[in-house]
């Protein structure tokens, strides 16, 4: 489990620039063409899933980050 | 991206939607404090919003979202040997289309022994900017998640 000042900045309760420009790190992230880190995942009955059995399972798999808005 | 899924389910493409965190937290969905929360938010997205694809939720420190670069709604393809080989950092229907459809082809030419090398392409693609559209969507969250967004962006 994350630290609770982990847990706190990264899921911000105001949308203000000094609170979720941090966050995005799109140019740091995974290359393509190379493996990728694996996480794990819950579904929505709870039952706990890795990225990597989903991706594994499938010729290609899209996913889409996201949230209510 | 919901028609999407539908399209290419049968062409072994799986779809998911996870859920990572409020990019915009409001009175009616507030910012996560809770896996519980977080779960029932995830619900919500089904229930509410009619997200059809598995919805799969990411751990509250947002691990993995963190790790793929935390923008608010990108979107990734994934082979099956798990390497990224389409990430962009808005979605775009038609741009995942596109591509999508360009890897099924990439299949079907290596099914007829075609020799294929990978190499890297950069391109710029678009997306709808409905600003209207938008705000009814933060519209769902809460007056706050309104004012916030207009005094960020205007």
């Amino acid at each position: 489990m994350a630290d609770n000042d982990l847990l706190t900045r990264y899921n911000y309760d105001e949308f203000i620039p000094e609170k979720f420009q941090p966050w995005m790190q799109f140019n740091e992230s995974p290359p393509l063409g190379e493996p990728a880190p694996d996480f794990p995942l819950t579904r929505l009955d709870g039952s706990a899933v890795t990225l990597k059995e989903v991706v594994s399972s499938h010729t290609y798999t899209i996913a889409e980050f996201g949230s209510f808005t | 991206m919901n028609a999407l899924a539908d399209r290419v389910a049968e062409k072994n493409v799986a779809s998911t939607f996870i859920y990572t965190y409020e990019a915009h937290p409001g009175e009616n969905y507030l910012h996560l404090t809770s896996m519980e929360q977080k779960l029932q938010h995830a619900h919500d997205l089904r229930d509410k919003l009619g997200i059809t694809r598995d919805i799969l939720v990411d751990t509250l420190d947002g691990a993995c979202h963190r790790a793929y670069g935390s923008m608010p709604n990108m979107t990734w393809i994934f082979s099956r040997s798990m390497q990224p080989i389409y990430k962009s950092d808005w979605t775009d229907s038609n741009s995942v289309s596109n591509a999508i459809d360009y890897f099924l082809d990439i299949t079907d030419r290596r099914k007829d022994h075609e020799r294929l090398a990978p190499f890297h392409v950069e391109r710029l693609d678009y997306r709808n900017a409905d600003r209207e559209a938008f705000y009814k969507g933060l519209e769902r969250n809460g007056p706050k998640a309104v004012e916030e967004f207009r005094n960020a962006f205007g």
